[in-house]
């Protein structure tokens, strides 16, 4: 059992011992029945409810320049074309693409000293999108599962992780959403991905079909294939009736992924194009009680091409998504237990390539927060003049997850012993986190 | 018509990457457009001069012989009269809210046009929004009055004016060209091909390419269109070098020819002259894959009649107006910090010897 440097916020979770939290999931079978198991605690349950929190990553795929964003060089060699402008933090200076989130800078906070390793579009998404690097046979739930499984309340219908990414065609995400996001907690927690449609389609109960007989035949699917899972051990099963269940609480929650049911001037504050369509759904469905919302878009930030003309068009749009999200959940009082997250799985080059791209670049880049748990108005860590290298407090992806848990109140040390497997923790290597962004 | 011969004279390095390049009459003197400003270049020996910079990237440059005068245009949306004789900048008008994309100057020398728009999200697919501002502006050179403001769908990346001054055509991100009488500001002709913009089905869901360069036949009947063919993933940058002719007088607007089968290879073109001869054209960018980034196919037939390999991204190419001499202005990949600290010159201007 590791040492529990815990990061107490109040949360439900630091009062639930650990070997309770392994025995509600053992008890259930690790992967299907964790989720009962957990919340068959009831002053966890009804803690929860009072606390529910949420996170939406706005999942910036590609990998988006900081120098275009969040971490301007204007009038050095590699600083692009593009000027910087100030913003409501006195001294700090964003793209000049990025007027209107200037404007509400001290809601946020900016680490400008991310330092990874991988710079491989898929093994980077892995990385930071589980928080830690492969270790077989072992499979790490990304962090839409984890906090998906933590943050979820018992009786919503509403799937606890939602991808919404259009993607339509293959690419490295594309690859990476083919793999098993939910690691050893189980398919349940994989996300529900709504993509390209904004309804889901082909969940509706056939017209001709009455709600009892419905339920019969529901109720007695779910008995022969539990017995056949039981008798069988089987994960195949497993993993079906999961996507049973899910498809039963999605039918229930419809009209939820409908984006005609927001107001006209809601989405057209966010701007016309799939990713601020898809953020304002991220919106709409944390306020109806969704724990983990990924907004996706295919992975566009990846310029290796034209790079300014990319991000011309790009930033701007996120520009506009970040400022309706965070100004959207702090009038509807959300913002302090929504987390929100803006980030890709690196940065880009400091110089330009010969067809005006920047390629990838892990050893200095940006990304940015706020919201639960989050400190308001800090720039975290540096780069140096040109941008090339980190100048102070270099974070990696283990000291951002031991950010995100300890924000949210999860224990970013939680201890888990699986059978057959080695011991790991949420975070591995006692990282610490930011404490500089923790509110 | 006969292969022409091509002979490389010189290649002068320039510290960052050239946009935009024009060349005296005489071929002595070059004037380049760069990334961190205004350069004068000694033909013969290479050495760069700064004279001024923009706030931004200088874009695009054309040089007034009669009044020894330069206007260059950059990303700080301004275009910038400098006086070669005083050596001092004479006039600055603010022209776009946003990049100045290309700068042309019109045969007789009384107009320079410069071409604008940021690429806004329009639409669920990223379709462009409406222009902010007006996407075409052509300034009297003389007063630096302002003569037209034309509408277009931004982003508009090419402009060019008709050889006998009469018309000004520009083409867009989407593949759209306009062409308007100078002499009323109307609309003469308007099409869009779809030859050279990619969706980006695999990578990036939004809009990439347009045309980058456009030239009008010797007599004005047709337009000469370049850039790169559709890709399904547009960050491979492996669209087909293509050029496409147009007798844009004709309604609708009917395509002539374009890049022959099997003579282009991969990359982005973003460039086209017409040689003064009115022999040949040229066609210059960026290899991605194939054998050439610079060509000369024959203005009467379109054949392929030379090739170049630069070893880098040509922006620029212009014939000397006596056409003995061929202007190639680019950039190669920008180097990283040598131990010094410095970035080692990466622009560059060829200066080749052609007989047609």
């Amino acid at each position: 059992m590791t040492d529990v440097k815990r990061q107490d916020c109040g949360s439900v979770d630091h009062r639930v011992h650990r070997r309770q939290f392994l025995e509600g999931m053992v008890a259930g079978g690790l992967s299907v029945a964790s989720f009962s198991g957990l919340f068959s605690i009831p002053a966890f349950a009804e803690q929860a409810r009072k606390e529910q929190k949420h996170c939406i990553l706005l999942w910036l795929c590609g990998a988006p320049s900081q120098f275009e964003t969040w971490d301007p060089k204007p009038g050095t060699p590699t600083g692009g074309p593009f000027r910087s402008i100030p913003t409501k933090l006195p001294g700090v200076q964003v793209s000049e693409l990025m007027p209107r989130t200037a404007t509400i800078l001290d809601k946020l906070s900016v680490i400008r000293s991310m330092k990874t390793a991988q710079n491989e579009h898929f093994q980077a998404i892995d990385l930071l999108t589980r928080g830690d690097a492969p270790r077989p046979p072992f499979i790490r739930p990304t962090l839409g599962s984890v906090l998906g499984q933590q943050l979820a309340q018992l009786d919503s219908p509403i799937p606890s992780f939602v991808l919404l990414d259009p993607c339509p065609e293959g690419n490295e995400f594309k690859a990476f959403k083919a793999g098993n996001w939910a690691g050893w907690l189980g398919a349940e927690y994989g996300p529900v991905r709504v993509g390209g449609e904004y309804r889901i389609e082909n969940i509706a109960r056939a017209e001709d079909l009455s709600e009892a007989d419905h339920e019969q035949r529901e109720a007695l699917r779910r008995f022969l294939s539990r017995k056949y899972e039981n008798d069988r051990k089987s994960a195949a099963a497993a993993s079906l009736n999961a996507a049973y269940e899910r498809v039963k609480g999605l039918m229930s929650c419809a009209h939820l992924f409908d984006l005609e049911k927001i107001p006209q001037k809601d989405r057209e504050r966010y701007g016309p194009g799939t990713f601020a369509q898809h953020t304002v759904l991220a919106r709409h469905l944390v306020e109806n009680g969704a724990p983990f919302v990924m907004v996706a878009n295919g992975m566009p930030w990846d310029c290796h091409v034209l790079n300014h003309e990319i991000h011309q068009m790009l930033v701007p749009e996120l520009d506009q998504v970040i400022y309706q999200l965070i100004t959207d959940l702090e009038e509807r009082g959300l913002l302090d237990k929504t987390l929100v997250l803006i980030m890709g799985e690196f940065g880009r080059t400091p110089t330009l390539n010969d067809a005006r791209g920047r390629d990838h670049y892990p050893n200095a880049w940006s990304m940015a927060m706020a919201g639960c748990g989050i400190r308001k108005g800090v720039v975290y860590g540096a780069t140096d003049t040109n941008g090339v290298d980190v100048k102070e407090n270099p974070v990696d992806q283990r000291r951002l997850f031991a950010t995100v848990f300890s924000a949210l109140g999860l224990d970013p040390y939680q201890q888990y012993d699986l059978p057959g497997l080695p011991s790991f923790f949420r975070v591995e290597g006692n990282a610490e986190p930011v404490r500089e962004v923790l509110a | 018509m006969m292969k022409p011969e091509v002979k490389r004279l010189h290649r002068h390095m320039l510290p960052t990457a050239v946009l935009g390049v024009d060349v005296r009459a005489d071929g002595r003197t070059l004037y380049a457009a760069c990334m961190d400003g205004m350069y004068e270049v000694s033909a013969e020996s290479g050495e760069p001069k700064k004279l001024y910079a923009h706030e931004s990237y200088a874009s695009g440059v054309v040089l007034f012989e009669e009044t020894n005068t330069l206007v260059s245009a950059g990303y700080d949306g301004v275009l910038n009269w400098f006086d070669l004789s005083a050596g001092k900048q004479v006039r600055s008008v603010k022209a776009h809210e946003f990049w100045s994309w290309q700068l042309a100057r019109s045969p007789s020398g009384k107009y320079v046009a410069s071409v604008t728009g940021q690429y806004l999200s329009g639409g669920e697919k990223y379709e462009p929004a409406p222009e902010r501002e007006p996407s075409v502006k052509v300034f009297d050179v003389a007063s630096g009055a302002l003569v037209h403001a034309l509408s277009h769908v931004p982003s508009v990346q090419s402009v060019v004016f008709s050889p006998d001054n009469r018309y000004v055509a520009a083409g867009n991100l989407m593949g759209e060209v306009r062409v308007w009488d100078l002499s009323s500001g109307k609309l003469a002709a308007q099409w869009t091909t779809d030859a050279f913009t990619s969706w980006g089905i695999i990578k990036s869901h939004c809009y990439i390419g347009g045309i980058f360069s456009l030239a009008f036949t010797p007599d004005g009947e047709h337009l000469l269109l370049a850039g790169m063919g559709p890709m399904r993933d547009p960050m491979a940058g492996n669209g087909r070098q293509l050029w496409q002719r147009f007798a844009w007088k004709e309604n609708p607007p009917r395509k002539v020819d374009e890049t022959h089968a099997g003579e282009s290879g991969e990359g982005l073109m973003e460039t086209l002259a017409v040689h003064p001869g009115g022999g040949c054209f040229v066609m210059s960018g960026r290899l991605r894959g194939g054998a050439w980034n610079t060509a000369l196919f024959g203005l009467s037939n379109g054949a392929l009649l030379h090739s170049l390999k630069t070893d880098t991204r040509v922006t620029r190419a212009l014939f000397s107006p006596d056409g003995k001499r061929l202007v190639l202005g680019g950039t190669r990949r920008q180097p990283n910090f040598d131990k010094n600290g410095a970035i080692p010159a990466f622009g560059h201007v060829d200066i080749y010897e052609i007989t047609v």
